[in-house]
């Protein structure tokens, strides 16, 4: 969701299938296939040094070295976050699951262990929530421009 | 020499990165709530010995974490092995963790206290060595734990109406601090709240390595990176689907 907005503010259309598929497909964000490329090295139970080295060097070039270490903080940060909401078994907030329904569905996130911890949304809430998903998008954006 | 130095970096790391870390190191080492400052360092150890585990890469292999794999956890620490195990599955397995497994590993010698801290310091050691390794850095050495003894706190207004563990419903004094103003809190903020302590941390440590916990609904917060939130935004998912979490 936070994906969606913010890409919107930028300009960009993201294609959400490269949150599941990786760095193989076009991300519709800027320099996203080297940024996942990064991430899926990074959490590589193998250690790929060499071509973690070489992609390191390639953000570095292609972004900047100060980029690189914020993406590697955003690696660590959601390390942690994804394990708070697993190991506690939270579900997903209320307005949140109502919102990105269709997107969960699309990437075929339901079928995740972790999904049972989140009860089934109401169908009509959902499609209210979907509906109404751009003006809220639009909201978030003239907010953001209004700063 | 002080810890999370990066003289050597090749790159350049944002102060608040190493305040924040030194911080975490720090809070790692003191007596917590429900652990002493020896006990907290020695799982922070099996975080990383969890890395290496070949029992949890079979494990993690099997249809089922809960299959009958043969093998020892490769440990080190003087943890009793069932919070040696709860650790190691944390780490590497998270996501097909279940209700009824928590309930099985909890006791009076292991409560849902224990647990909470216990998820507190596994995420903490896992957020900082991963930065490290996205950035092929050495593991920075795990601090010398101090003296003293657990403060079992507990605070008021622990409900069981989310998840698997008590959390805060309304915060009230001396958590006031955990969520000022929000309007709403998501759950993976409250995650945590029944050890207080380990919401404060976690506050910290995102709001150095994403944005401040307050700033995460709105979408122009993280312009002082040197990535664009949209790039922040798409990290995020591609580490959760990498992890398959839901959340």
């Amino acid at each position: 969701m936070l994906l969606r907005v913010t890409s919107e503010i930028d300009d960009q259309t993201p294609n959400l299938k490269s949150i599941t598929q990786g760095k193989d497909v076009v991300s519709g964000v800027a320099h996203g296939e080297l940024l996942s490329e990064l991430v899926e090295l990074t959490l590589d139970q193998h250690h790929q040094a060499d071509s973690l080295a070489t992609t390191r060097q390639a953000i570095s070039d292609a972004m900047s070295p100060e980029a690189l270490v914020d993406a590697a903080a955003v690696i660590g940060n959601f390390q942690r976050m994804v394990r708070i909401a697993d190991g506690t078994g939270i579900p997903l907030d209320k307005p949140i699951a109502a919102m990105t329904a269709d997107m969960r569905e699309e990437l075929g996130y339901n079928d995740f262990e972790s999904a049972k911890n989140t009860p089934p949304v109401n169908r009509l809430l959902a499609w209210l929530a979907i509906t109404f998903r751009p003006l809220m998008i639009k909201r978030m954006t003239a907010q953001r421009n209004r700063g | 020499m002080q810890a999370f130095a990066y003289s050597n970096s090749p790159y350049p790391i944002r102060p608040d990165l190493p305040e924040a870390y030194r911080d975490a190191w720090q809070q790692l080492a003191n007596p917590g709530t429900w652990w002493s400052g020896r006990e907290r360092v020695a799982l922070a150890q099996e975080v990383r010995n969890a890395q290496g585990c070949e029992l949890c890469a079979n494990r993690k292999a099997a249809l089922s974490p809960f299959a009958d794999v043969e093998g020892r956890h490769l440990a080190t620490s003087k943890l009793p092995s069932s919070v040696v195990d709860v650790v190691h599955r944390l780490t590497t397995d998270p996501s097909r963790l279940t209700p009824s497994w928590l309930q099985e590993v909890t006791s009076e010698a292991f409560t849902s206290g224990h647990y909470v801290e216990t998820i507190s310091v596994v995420v903490t050691t896992l957020c900082i060595d991963t930065f490290h390794r996205s950035l092929g850095f050495d593991l920075e050495p795990l601090p010398a734990p101090h003296d003293g003894q657990p403060s079992v706190y507990v605070p008021e207004g622990l409900n069981n109406d989310t998840g698997w563990v008590p959390m805060i419903g309304q915060a009230q004094d001396p958590e006031q601090d955990l969520w000022p103003g929000a309007r709403m809190v998501p759950n993976v903020i409250k995650a945590l709240s029944s050890v207080p302590d380990a919401v404060r941390l976690l506050k910290t440590l995102s709001a150095a390595q994403y944005v401040p916990m307050a700033d995460v609904p709105n979408p122009s917060a993280g312009g002082d990176r040197a990535i664009s939130r949209a790039q922040i935004e798409f990290i995020a998912a591609r580490v959760s689907a990498i992890n398959d979490c839901f959340y």
